[in-house]
């Protein structure tokens, strides 16, 4: 600036106040390029779900308008897998074995665990270790779990002989029609359960300890102060754990495939398992990928339903 | 071993083809090639050329490196046998390299079904002969060059084998599998425990179906409500063993699984009758509870090895698996083999069933020729296998029956004679729909007592459906 006059140096300070320099195309403003930096980092994740995880799905959806042997090229066939589900009596029975191992453990594995939850939150002494020893089973291999179970399970195995002294000689748990689906949906709870105690333990724990003297003031017992004070704000963590647990047992596949394999007859055949056979064992992939279709359905009615009532949950007590 | 001779020198093929790439690479190189080199190469495979007429079954794998994969399945002696004979195969001709892998004998058909769904498929592999039906409907798998495995035509080689399994294997006049193991299914019988009721095994084995159900109510115990042993076992942890053991009694019956038209029959009244029978020796004689095993998809026959049966339908045991199990039973030797029941007596029959080596369609030519090297390989020495993995059969006639180390073979003729007289299982597209079917409507009926009849017509109208699927692609 040496040399110039002063009125010079305002002159141009006006000017570029009141123009600002054209800035170069390449130099954007702070705004966009936060964006830009957010989009760029995101983007992985975003090309991560679409590549492994939206992709395939929809080229499920894709294939289950076609027949498609996985050797030759998938043909288009329309909706004929899809009739080819509705007439089929073995995919009906699956639906309706799936609805009812969800509906199932998803019941079992919510009341299990709040009950766990509630008994170690007594803080007895020894609750936490009790509580570490039922989160054991979360840790054991699945296929362990499901070994051991179907020789504790045999009629005459051990949990036959602990009811021998109430006069049951013989369960055929998992060979019956009756009582193989319960015997899993147990299995299930028993696996699962301590999984969600802990979730439970967490939200009783953020329960405001006031609220329960205030109750106890006001002259309520242990069962009121359950149904007024723990259960309305346990509710969000009791819908997070249906839906969980709920989607879980939709996508429940080893458990029934190792311990029952499907039978007695049909009766613990799951889609998942009817999803593996059809595609891998009959070669029809296009009618694997239809029934893949319909439990997705399932599973996205489900978590949608569930959803409603999780946020109406969070207007209602946030 | 005939492949000692064989393999001798790398062979004039290769020996050609070492000095055409020897050639090309001084081409390559750069440098030019010399008048001298070109005559010398020239000269070379016109030598080459001269001898392979001489020898010609040369060896791929002298020319280049060869990586190649195989698949089979799990069995304590089978696989270690397959394993050891690949191997030895690499270490002469150290330029092939097998990727050897093995699966659960039920999975097997599953892994090579996504793996040529994926491109993932071996270059050869075994197949149980009751998928190959599914393989040629696909055109997965490649002819065999007979010549190639010694001998001189289709028929020098179909007639070296079991005519009826060759038959499964072969499509318009070309083979598509080498036969391995061909075996057939006996009752095998714990004659301790026949003794023990009075009865002497040797005269007293059940030739007919009401036959098995009386012995098998006579050699039955029970402690109450519970079997402390059960006169006879079916199999029910696994649809192929359903099928195994289901098939005979069927054809014996007078039925079939399909007609002339495709339409499953198994519910017409012979699948009736013969259903009937099967289940008889629990709902008739008492002699059997079908929810009571220990029976694992490795170990089909373990309540017969422990005792905890009498009677059990199966195929040739291995004295391996029997000392695994029972070091008693082996030791005083207390077990025979003997003919399934008939519905006259004299006239049982049983299933039969077998494995074929097979080349992949997709496998380049030159893995398909060096495949063809390894299974002649593999079964150049039959009586090598009989020592590892006896009392397994052999589809072949030639080069095992007569050795003396298979006649030494506690009833070795009651196998063979099972093996020979044997029915096949049903080679259809939709095995593995019908086995599903069958087994389910089994366990409905064995334990959850359902009618007989419904049952079937389910168990038809589920493969019926699945037939017409596959009609339309």
């Amino acid at each position: 600036m040496a040399g110039r006059s002063t009125s010079g140096e305002i002159a141009a300070g006006d000017a570029a106040y009141a123009r600002p320099a054209a800035r170069p195309f390449w130099r954007l403003h702070f705004q966009r390029r936060i964006t830009l930096w957010g989009i760029g980092f995101v983007l992985p994740t975003i090309l991560f779900f679409a590549v492994f995880k939206f992709g395939p799905m929809v080229w499920a959806i894709e294939l289950s308008f076609t027949s498609y042997d996985m050797v030759s090229m998938p043909a288009f066939v329309g909706l004929d897998n899809y009739r080819k589900l509705l007439a089929d009596p073995v995919f009906r029975e699956s639906l309706v074995n799936t609805l009812v191992y969800i509906a199932g453990s998803t019941i079992l594995i919510t009341v299990a665990s709040l009950g766990l939850a509630l008994a170690i939150n007594t803080r007895v002494p020894g609750a936490r270790y009790c509580m570490m020893a039922m989160f054991l089973t979360n840790l054991m291999p699945i296929i362990a779990v499901c070994l051991v179970w179907r020789f504790l399970l045999h009629p005459f195995g051990l949990i036959t002989q602990l009811l021998q002294p109430f006069g049951i000689d013989r369960v055929d748990w998992l060979t019956s029609q009756s009582t193989a689906m319960p015997a899993i949906i147990a299995v299930t709870a028993w696996r699962f359960a301590p999984y969600f105690m802990v979730v439970f333990l967490a939200g009783l724990l953020a329960i405001p300890k006031d609220y329960y003297e205030a109750a106890e003031i006001d002259g309520a017992g242990g069962l009121l102060r359950f149904r007024h004070v723990t259960l309305p704000l346990l509710l969000p963590t009791i819908f997070f754990v249906v839906v969980i647990s709920a989607l879980l047992s939709a996508r429940i596949f080893l458990m029934p495939y190792i311990m029952t394999g499907g039978g007695p007859g049909n009766a613990t055949r799951v889609l998942s398992m009817l999803i593996y056979e059809t595609g891998f064992s009959y070669m029809k992939m296009g009618e694997a990928a239809a029934i893949s279709v319909v439990l997705f359905a399932i599973m996205l009615v489900f978590t949608m339903l569930q959803m409603r009532l999780f946020m109406r949950g969070e207007r209602v007590h946030g | 071993m005939t492949y000692d001779l064989d393999k001798g020198t790398p062979g004039s093929r290769g020996m050609e083809e070492e000095m055409v790439s020897k050639t090309t690479s001084s081409t390559n190189g750069g440098s030019g090639v010399s008048r001298r080199s070109l005559i010398q190469g020239i000269g070379a495979a016109g030598i080459g050329a001269a001898t392979a007429s001489l020898a010609p079954r040369a060896w791929a794998q002298a020319r280049a490196p060869v990586n190649l994969s195989f698949w089979t399945f799990e069995n304590p002696q089978q696989r270690p046998w397959l394993h050891k004979r690949v191997k030895l195969f690499m270490e002469q001709n150290p330029t092939v390299k097998v990727d050897f892998q093995f699966f659960p004998f039920g999975d097997l058909g599953k892994k090579l079904s996504v793996g040529f769904a994926t491109g993932t498929a071996p270059d050869g592999f075994v197949s149980q002969d009751w998928f190959m039906p599914t393989w040629f409907a696909k055109d997965l798998l490649a002819p065999l060059d007979v010549q190639r495995l010694g001998y001189p035509s289709v028929k020098a080689f179909s007639d070296d084998f079991a005519q009826a399994f060759v038959a499964g294997a072969t499509k318009d006049g070309k083979v598509y599998g080498y036969p391995l193991w061909f075996y057939g299914f006996c009752n095998y019988l714990n004659t301790n425990q026949f003794k023990e009721v009075g009865l002497d095994a040797e005269k007293d084995w059940p030739k007919t179906w009401d036959q098995l159900g009386e012995v098998a109510k006579r050699l039955t115990v029970k402690s109450g409500e519970r079997f402390t042993r059960q006169g006879f076992k079916f199999a029910m942890h696994a649809a192929q063993w359903t099928m195994i053991q289901f098939n005979p009694i069927l054809v014996q019956h007078g039925g079939q699984w399909f007609d002339a038209s495709g339409k499953c029959t198994i519910n017409n009244a012979a699948g009736v009758k013969a259903m009937t029978v099967r289940a008889s020796i629990a709902r008739t004689y008492g002699a059997e509870d079908p929810a009571d095993s220990i029976a694992t998809a490795p170990l089909p026959q373990m309540d017969w090895l422990r005792e905890r049966a009498s009677m059990f339908f199966c195929h040739p045991i291995p004295l391996q698996a029997i000392a695994s199990q029972n070091q008693k039973m082996l030791k005083e030797g207390y077990f025979r083999p003997v003919q399934y029941p008939g519905v006259e007596p004299g006239k049982g029959i049983s299933t039969t069933y077998g494995f074929n080596l097979v080349v992949n369609a997709r496998a380049p030519k030159e893995k398909q020729e060096v495949l063809h090297d390894l299974y002649k390989f593999i079964m150049s020495d039959l009586v090598d296998a009989w020592n590892d993995t006896a009392p397994f059969t052999y589809a072949r006639k030639s080069g095992w029956t007569d050795n003396p180390e298979v006649r030494k073979f506690p009833n070795i003729d009651e196998i063979i004679k099972a093996t020979n007289q044997g029915v096949y299982l049903p080679r259809t597209i939709v095995y593995n729909e019908l086995a599903d079917a069958v087994h389910r409507g089994v366990q409905r009926i064995m334990l959850n007592r359902a009618d007989i009849k419904p049952t079937l017509d389910e168990i038809a109208a589920e493969v019926d459906r699945a037939t017409e699927a596959s009609k339309r692609g």
